[in-house]
């Protein structure tokens, strides 16, 4: 009974010999290299992109500005990855900005009732994060909720609690320990610093590799197929938006530290830089496609033009433009490759 | 709602001269490397209604959403009134008045009747408004032409299906199209829509239209059809006037001889019974349902459109939530609404709608292999890597999947290896009950045969097969025992030697439909007249 395989030889060779569907395409021909072109378009999109810049400034290619652009990715890295996570569900979440703000501004009145035990504040932070985002879980799996209402009303409500907690003033006066967070450096690395390349590595190897990536790519590409396959959905659903929102927390308490202020108004608008970031990078918003890798590229784009546009002195409106049509852009090509290859 | 009115916008009886209105020239189409037309021709005369028949998978919706412009076909040509039509431009056909009404409406169901009708060619007032209130007199006149008694202010979504497609029959035909192609009308809408639908047909004939529909149902043939084009295996093998024909010569065309071929040897089941549901109770309809299924055996599952079989299905694997009742597995109780429980239990399935729920398109063969028996390949959370590849390997040989490797991308896959990949993800590991919704729907005949060779031989090595299926050969000739169900109910029970009876197809259809008296069970002999009034209220 256990034998549910149906052992012959000979079929197996006959599977062996029997013609694939759809052909392969010839090494190096030119729909090839057109395939490979589109496939890789954003890398190339990113190296041009850097020769640009090397090539019209000194300046870009320093150390000391590669630091800068890490430092200033930090923040939108970690709310990036777990945009990455609920956008592969088919979600998204629009109130990791908001969740920043929240976090940063409780951690920041931790950081001061208990300027001794600094890691009370990250924990605040965490705790802060992980509660909006379970609540978002909860609103999206149970009551379903659509995940673009769920989460704007989460944007709004904790944008308000942040500026309810400092009675819509800043937390001015924060204790060394805390502004040591995201100012302290580890082989010359900073803590933010460290915590994205960890993060981005680390969430890259669990969704190749583990049980967990698989259920998200699963339900965010066919829900029920899913079901079927004995997915609890639900569970998974919550998750990602729990894990959004600690992502969140973490990095409110960081930016907070590291701007030595804890703002009601930090994070503002950083969940539309995610999701840009995670669309970039070739994720669908309708789920099941997308990588983590994808998503650091995508970030890193963002955030390589922004620096290299400021050396270069171009406005912050322009520079608006330039992101603005990048991001569609990014997308279109997207659309086209996925049309070409399913012709 | 006078039919004057009508015929100003309805084409008008023989209008053109051109003998043909559609012609088809050795239309070739192949998918994937699979040929699924292999150079049909024929041709559409005014005011003829043809039917295009044919078993699952023969070639029929690929020839017609060619002469719709849908599909650009690999060799060939199509002719609309001596015209070439642009192929693979379903804007040209459209103007050159080809319409097809799909199998899968496309109405917009949140909006009226008469917008529907209307809809991106809307009538306008003198100062450029919608003129609703037109729109509403025009679509009344038109839709009292067929009999029909639809309020043109009625939403879309409040019609029964069989109500819906005759709009979209009369939306059409109102747009000037004056060959209309119907796939699979009559496969969604209950049998006493189809005397409207065949009334409409009618209608439209004598006004000169062209009609060309798919079926595969004898008596629609009989009923309604003036020439038969039957197709079996992407070739043409018939096309005469019905007159010419018996039954018989076309359901032998139909099914050719390959019926044989077509389904394995079955082996005995043995006595041990390995599922046993009692009393399931499965909303909206309620009504307990028990039955068994032994080691070996493959117990089919017949009835209509609705008549609650994949509800069944559902319910027993814990994808739908039921009311009451007990399944047992080899005698131990399974956790009734709890698809991981099942499964743990060894309850395989394969859902009816494979794009829609069997498979995950956008993930790779292995990831579809994997997901089913996610605690078999990972260990602490971490996938295995060659013993995982190596099984699902093996599991995808045995079905004889045909792919790049197991790297390949589910959507790239034809239809019938889709299949294949959402039966033999189960076959990883050991599976008592295999529950199949439909297993060839959308599956090309070659494939077909594949799949029923690999159930048979699934059921041979001891699994307790329940497979629910509308294609009456399928049940039987596969299965060992067939189950009838009605509003869901289980009506009917037949055995082996029942199912060998000759005439059992028609006792299935009454048990099915629920008539009971010889009279009734031809519908052909209550089609020959359109009665749309009476039908109408009764919705």
């Amino acid at each position: 009974m256990t034998d549910t395989q149906i052992d012959d030889k000979q079929r197996q060779a006959e599977v062996a010999q029997a013609p694939a569907a759809g052909e392969d395409v010839r090494r190096f021909s030119a729909r090839w290299f057109g395939d490979v072109a589109i496939r890789y378009a954003m890398v190339i999109v990113m190296v041009l992109v850097i020769a640009f810049f090397l090539y019209r400034s000194a300046r870009f290619g320093t150390v000391d500005n590669l630091t800068t652009i890490l430092v200033a990715a930090a923040p939108f890295a970690l709310i990036a990855l777990g945009q990455t996570l609920v956008i592969l569900t088919g979600g998204i979440d629009l109130s990791v900005g908001s969740i920043i703000a929240a976090s940063a501004v409780f951690g920041s009145l931790t950081a001061k009732a208990f300027p001794d035990q600094v890691w009370l504040a990250l924990g605040t932070g965490i705790v802060v994060g992980f509660i909006a985002g379970a609540i978002n879980g909860l609103v999206v799996s149970v009551i379903k909720v659509p995940p673009f209402i769920a989460t704007l009303g989460m944007m709004t409500l904790a944008s308000g609690f942040a500026y309810v907690a400092g009675n819509g003033a800043p937390i001015t006066g924060l204790p060394a320990s805390f502004n040591g967070i995201a100012n302290t450096q580890i082989f010359g690395v900073t803590i933010p610093v460290i915590l994205m390349i960890v993060g981005i590595i680390g969430l890259a190897i669990i969704m190749r590799r583990t049980a967990y990536g698989m259920r998200v790519y699963a339900i965010g590409g066919n829900p029920l197929a899913a079901r079927i396959a004995g997915v609890k959905v639900g569970r998974v659903t919550f998750s990602v938006y729990a894990i959004s929102g600690i992502l969140a927390g973490i990095s409110g308490v960081m930016l907070a530290s590291r701007v030595t202020l804890g703002a009601p108004d930090l994070g503002v608008g950083y969940e539309l830089d995610a999701i840009a970031a995670v669309v970039i990078g070739g994720a669908s918003l309708l789920g099941g496609r997308g990588s983590i890798w994808g998503t650091a590229l995508g970030l890193f784009l963002i955030q390589t033009l922004n620096n290299g546009l400021d050396i270069l002195t171009v406005p912050s409106y322009w520079q608006k433009v330039i992101k603005g049509i990048l991001i569609v852009a990014a997308v279109a090509v997207d659309v086209w490759a996925t049309r070409r290859r399913s012709r | 709602m006078t039919p004057e009115a009508a015929t100003t916008t309805l084409p008008a009886p023989h209008a053109d001269d051109d003998p043909t209105m559609l012609r088809c020239v050795d239309l070739r189409k192949a998918f994937g490397g699979v040929p699924v037309l292999k150079g049909v021709s024929l041709a559409l005369e005014p005011g003829t209604i043809t039917a295009l028949a044919g078993e699952n998978g023969a070639g029929k919706s690929t020839l017609m959403k060619i002469a719709s412009g849908q599909y650009r076909p690999d060799a060939g040509r199509v002719l609309v009134r001596g015209q070439e039509l642009p192929t693979g431009n379903a804007r040209a056909a459209h103007r050159l008045g080809v319409a097809i009404v799909p199998q899968e409406l496309a109405s917009i169901l949140d909006t009226t009747v008469y917008e529907n009708i209307f809809i991106g060619r809307e009538m306008r007032n003198r100062f450029g408004w919608l003129d609703r209130r037109g729109m509403i007199r025009e679509a009344a006149e038109l839709l009292s032409v067929f009999g029909v008694d639809i309020k043109p202010t009625a939403r879309m979504a409040s019609l029964p299906v069989g109500l819906r497609q005759i709009v979209e029959i009369v939306k059409a035909t109102s747009a000037g199209a004056r060959i209309l192609l119907l796939d699979e009308p009559t496969s969604a809408i209950a049998e006493r829509e189809v005397e409207r639908l065949i009334g409409t047909m009618r209608t439209l004939r004598d006004r000169g239209v062209s009609l060309l529909f798919t079926t595969h149902k004898m008596e629609e043939i009989r009923s309604v059809a003036d020439r038969v084009v039957v197709l079996r295996d992407g070739g043409l093998v018939v096309d005469a006037p019905l007159a010419e024909l018996s039954d018989d010569d076309i359901v032998t065309a139909m099914i050719g001889r390959e019926l044989e071929d077509l389904f394995p040897d079955r082996t005995e089941p043995s006595d041990d019974v390995v599922l046993r549901v009692t009393g399931l109770t499965v909303p909206p309809k309620n009504v307990p349902l028990s039955l068994d299924v032994k080691r070996g055996e493959i117990v089919g599952l017949a009835g209509l459109v609705g008549a609650g079989r994949t509800e069944l299905i559902e319910a027993i694997f814990g994808t739908r939530q039921t009311v009451s009742g007990t399944i047992h597995l080899d005698g131990k109780p399974v956790k009734r609404g709890r698809p991981e429980a099942s499964i743990a239990a060894g309850i395989a399935l394969v859902p009816e709608d494979r794009k829609g729920a069997g498979a995950v398109l956008s993930m790779s063969i292995l990831d579809n292999g994997t997901l089913p028996r996610l605690s078999k390949f990972t260990r602490a959370g971490w996938l295995r890597g060659a013993s995982r590849s190596q099984q699902i390997g093996d599991a995808m040989a045995s079905v004889r999947l045909r792919s790049r490797g197991l790297d390949q991308q589910m959507e790239t896959l034809s239809g019938g290896n889709q299949q294949k990949v959402v039966l033999a993800r189960w076959l990883t590991d050991s599976v008592e009950v295999l529950l199949l919704d439909e297993p060839t729907r959308g599956v090309d005949v070659g494939a077909r045969s594949e799949i029923y060779r690999i159930i048979t031989q699934l059921a041979a090595s001891g699994m307790a097969v329940l497979m629910a299926s509308s294609d009456m050969p399928e049940i039987l000739s596969l299965a060992h025992r067939a189950l009838v169900l009605r509003d869901g109910a289980i009506v009917g029970e037949l055995s082996r030697a029942e199912l060998d009876d000759p005439g059992v197809q028609d006792r299935i259809f009454r048990l099915a439909s629920g008539l009971n008296d010889a009279a009734a069970a031809v519908p052909s002999a209550s089609l020959s007249e359109p009665s749309a009034p009476k039908d109408a209220t009764d919705d």
